[in-house]
């Protein structure tokens, strides 16, 4: 334990006074006012639009809608549709992005879509193809009337949705993708600078006089604690920062914007804050054991670009796979990846902060992630072992199967 | 007592140790000697458990060498190293602390090793601005900062200039003079001399010769007779000899090979009848001669 605790405040000063913790932390804060409003514009950008709808309401009505919404949409007609859809409804319906119900009041066309996704169904474009229908719908031809006719009430509801209504859920997508940033560039960052200070104790040759004073899996968890505890405080000065420069710094709704942590409009939950702190702690745990265990091969430390790049991919794919599943955390792909191992932690993630995730596919991916993180250490601790005492040719891949099989 | 009893230890197909055995007294400063590849390394981390052994064992007092065992052991390896940009002071604090120690031991033994190793006034300056030589000096304080009872120095005096080994070498005596057992390799033989009790010999990852310097010199079987003047009646008496060969003649003297179990009271005699012998001189081999010869019989 005192081992543990001499590397772990070790690692902590050296990290602190270092170059690139205090450059990485700078740039980090400056890039956080840019980002505060980078997931609207992103997420716009990302967003799948839900062409698929099922259309319901009078015949008449819907024979002349479905002209109107043709260029937009693929619309399946269904007179007889039910009043408040389930996801299986949908699913079944050509795997439908939403019911959208026509309804005539007097000479008001009100419209109410069922959706299955709240933040991404584009209401704008339903409301510009069914003006014309409201205005062939308005009795009166004055200018006042057909003003009034061009807008189409429309009420959005979410089907099988977390959130009680769309402004909630776009903004947990925004926090959710703002969470995601942290937690990305936090992990790889943190999980590199790992890696160089693996890789500078085995070729400024320390290493060898560490381990013969340490047992190497306490110097291993040592500098990985130290490094987590890094990458906290790291990630609490950005979302301090963050919150501190967001538009609504100083309000209430600020609190709920930004941090989500009451009220019954909050986008986020505690199960979300949850989520986020573990699988932050999964992920970090999995990459930088990985990425120390690895960096113990290196000889020199220009090779740690070569090593850390193949690395790196699998964590961008992991990003963007959680980027996409902020729009649609039911599918197929987000589901399978939202279990496996470096990916889980920023899909899962995504997919819990956006949707209503079942609780056993949460808690299984908490348990498979959970139980790669112990498998990653046990490989990279033997790769670590034999790795920081092995010099001059890189070893080969058999040879590290070889150490991974003692 | 340090036991190292037929330990092996292969690298994959590569074999680093086939068979090495030793035993040293506590307190005893012992030399593996050997050339570049014979095993030295890889025995010295097999003892500090970095490796481990793949056949044979390793003991401290009976006892098999432990995570515990180790942090009251030292390590100077010979491939050397600090954190370039720790100060020299927090540097050697830090491994004291590693090995267990605790304040106010820290500040007192790591004061007393920069002033014994006369580092006080890079004490607050980053390891990497050093000089090689002083490098070293910090590394050895850092592995000796926590009064090991076994200190292991892998080619403690390679690359040292002759002020600094001198320095290496009163700081060794004075372990040895505390108690500390110390094993050491290195290509300097007089300093191997001058320092150890015991030796071992290896080669080809196999013990050649092992023991104290006078029964490594026991077991040699020739010595050289230097003889004074280098007259003829003297060579003519040396060449009665049995087994006798002559090595040279040098400022006025007469150098013969001999064997161990000549007759040298029966060759002084003979030579004092037939010369005005003014000296008869048995030389014994040095630690290099064993040594060359050691490897010699192994090549």
């Amino acid at each position: 334990m005192n081992e543990f605790v001499t590397v772990f405040s070790a690692e902590v000063t050296r990290r602190v006074k270092s170059r690139p913790f205090l450059i990485g932390l700078v740039i980090g804060l400056l890039v956080i006012a840019g980002m505060i409003r980078a997931p609207a514009l992103l997420g716009a950008a990302f967003s799948q639009e839900l062409k698929q709808i099922v259309l319901t309401g009078s015949p008449q009505m819907l024979a002349r809608a479905k002209l109107l919404l043709e260029k937009d949409f693929n619309v399946e007609l269904q007179p007889a549709a039910p009043q408040t859809p389930t996801l299986s409804y949908l699913q079944h319906h050509h795997n439908a992005g939403a019911l959208v119900r026509l309804q005539a009041t007097g000479k008001q066309l009100h419209v109410t879509v069922h959706t299955r996704d709240l933040s991404s169904f584009p209401k704008s474009t339903l409301e510009e193809d069914l003006a014309p229908l409201n205005l062939a719908l308005a009795t009166a031809s004055s200018q006042a009337v057909i003003d009034k006719s061009m807008n189409v009430p429309i009420t959005v509801v979410g089907v099988n949705s977390k959130f009680g209504n769309e402004a909630a859920s776009k903004a947990a997508e925004g926090i959710a993708f703002t969470l995601l940033f942290f937690l990305y560039i936090s992990i790889l960052l943190n999980s590199q600078l790992i890696m160089t200070s693996v890789a500078e104790e085995k070729t400024s040759r320390i290493a060898e006089l560490l381990i013969a004073s340490v047992n190497p899996s306490a110097l291993l968890a040592g500098k990985i604690a130290a490094a987590a505890v890094m990458a906290i405080i790291q990630m609490a000065s950005w979302l301090v920062v963050g919150f501190l420069l967001s538009p609504h710094a100083g309000t209430s709704a600020a609190s709920q914007s930004v941090m989500g942590l009451s009220g019954a409009s909050t986008a986020i939950t505690p199960l979300d804050i949850f989520a986020f702190i573990a699988f932050f702690i999964l992920g970090y745990l999995q990459l930088s054991t990985l990425f120390a265990g690895l960096a113990s091969l290196i000889n020199r430390t220009e090779d740690i670009g070569s090593l850390s790049g193949p690395l790196v991919f699998p964590v961008v794919g992991a990003f963007f796979l959680a980027i996409y599943a902020l729009n649609s955390p039911g599918s197929m792909l987000v589901t399978v990846t939202s279990f496996i191992p470096i990916l889980a932690p920023f899909v899962m993630f995504a997919r819990v902060a956006v949707s209503n995730v079942p609780l056993w596919q949460f808690i299984l991916s908490l348990l498979i992630n959970t139980a790669a993180v112990w498998l990653i250490a046990l490989a990279a601790g033997k790769i670590y072992r034999v790795g920081m005492m092995l010099y001059g040719r890189p070893p080969k891949l058999k040879q590290i199967w070889a150490t991974l099989r003692t | 007592m340090l036991s190292v009893l037929h330990v092996k230890k292969s690298f994959g197909p590569v074999p680093a140790v086939r068979d090495v055995s030793f035993e040293i007294e506590r307190g005893a400063t012992f030399g593996l000697l050997g050339p570049n590849g014979a095993g030295k390394t890889t025995t010295m981390r097999m003892i500090l458990g970095i490796l481990t052994a793949d056949e044979g064992s390793i003991t401290w007092n009976g006892t098999r060498i432990d995570g515990r065992m180790r942090r009251r052991f030292g390590y100077l390896p010979e491939e050397r190293g600090l954190y370039a940009k720790m100060k020299v002071r927090e540097q050697i604090a830090f491994f004291g602390r590693l090995h267990g120690m605790t304040e106010p031991a820290i500040t007192e033994r790591t004061d007393y090793w920069i002033a014994h190793l006369r580092l006080q006034e890079y004490a607050k300056r980053p390891a990497g601005e050093l000089s090689k030589g002083n490098q070293q000096k910090v590394q050895v304080a850092c592995c000796a900062v926590h009064e090991p009872e076994l200190l292991v120095l892998d080619e403690p005096f390679s690359g040292l200039d002759p002020v600094n080994a001198e320095t290496l070498m009163s700081t060794l005596k004075e372990l040895q003079s505390r108690g500390t057992t110390l094993v050491l390799s290195s290509h300097q033989m007089w300093q191997l001399e001058e320092l150890c009790t015991r030796f071992c010999i290896i080669s080809d990852g196999e013990n050649r010769a092992a023991g104290t310097l006078a029964e490594l010199r026991a077991a040699w079987p020739t010595r050289v007779l230097r003889v004074e003047p280098g007259s003829s009646a003297v060579e003519a008496v040396l060449q009665t000899v049995p087994g006798a060969h002559r090595l040279g003649s040098q400022e006025g003297r007469l150098d013969y090979q001999v064997p161990a179990n000549a007759d040298f009271p029966g060759t002084l005699r003979a030579l004092v009848s037939a010369e005005a012998v003014t000296r008869f001189e048995s030389i014994e081999p040095s630690l290099q001669d064993v040594y060359l010869r050691a490897i010699g019989a192994a090549a």
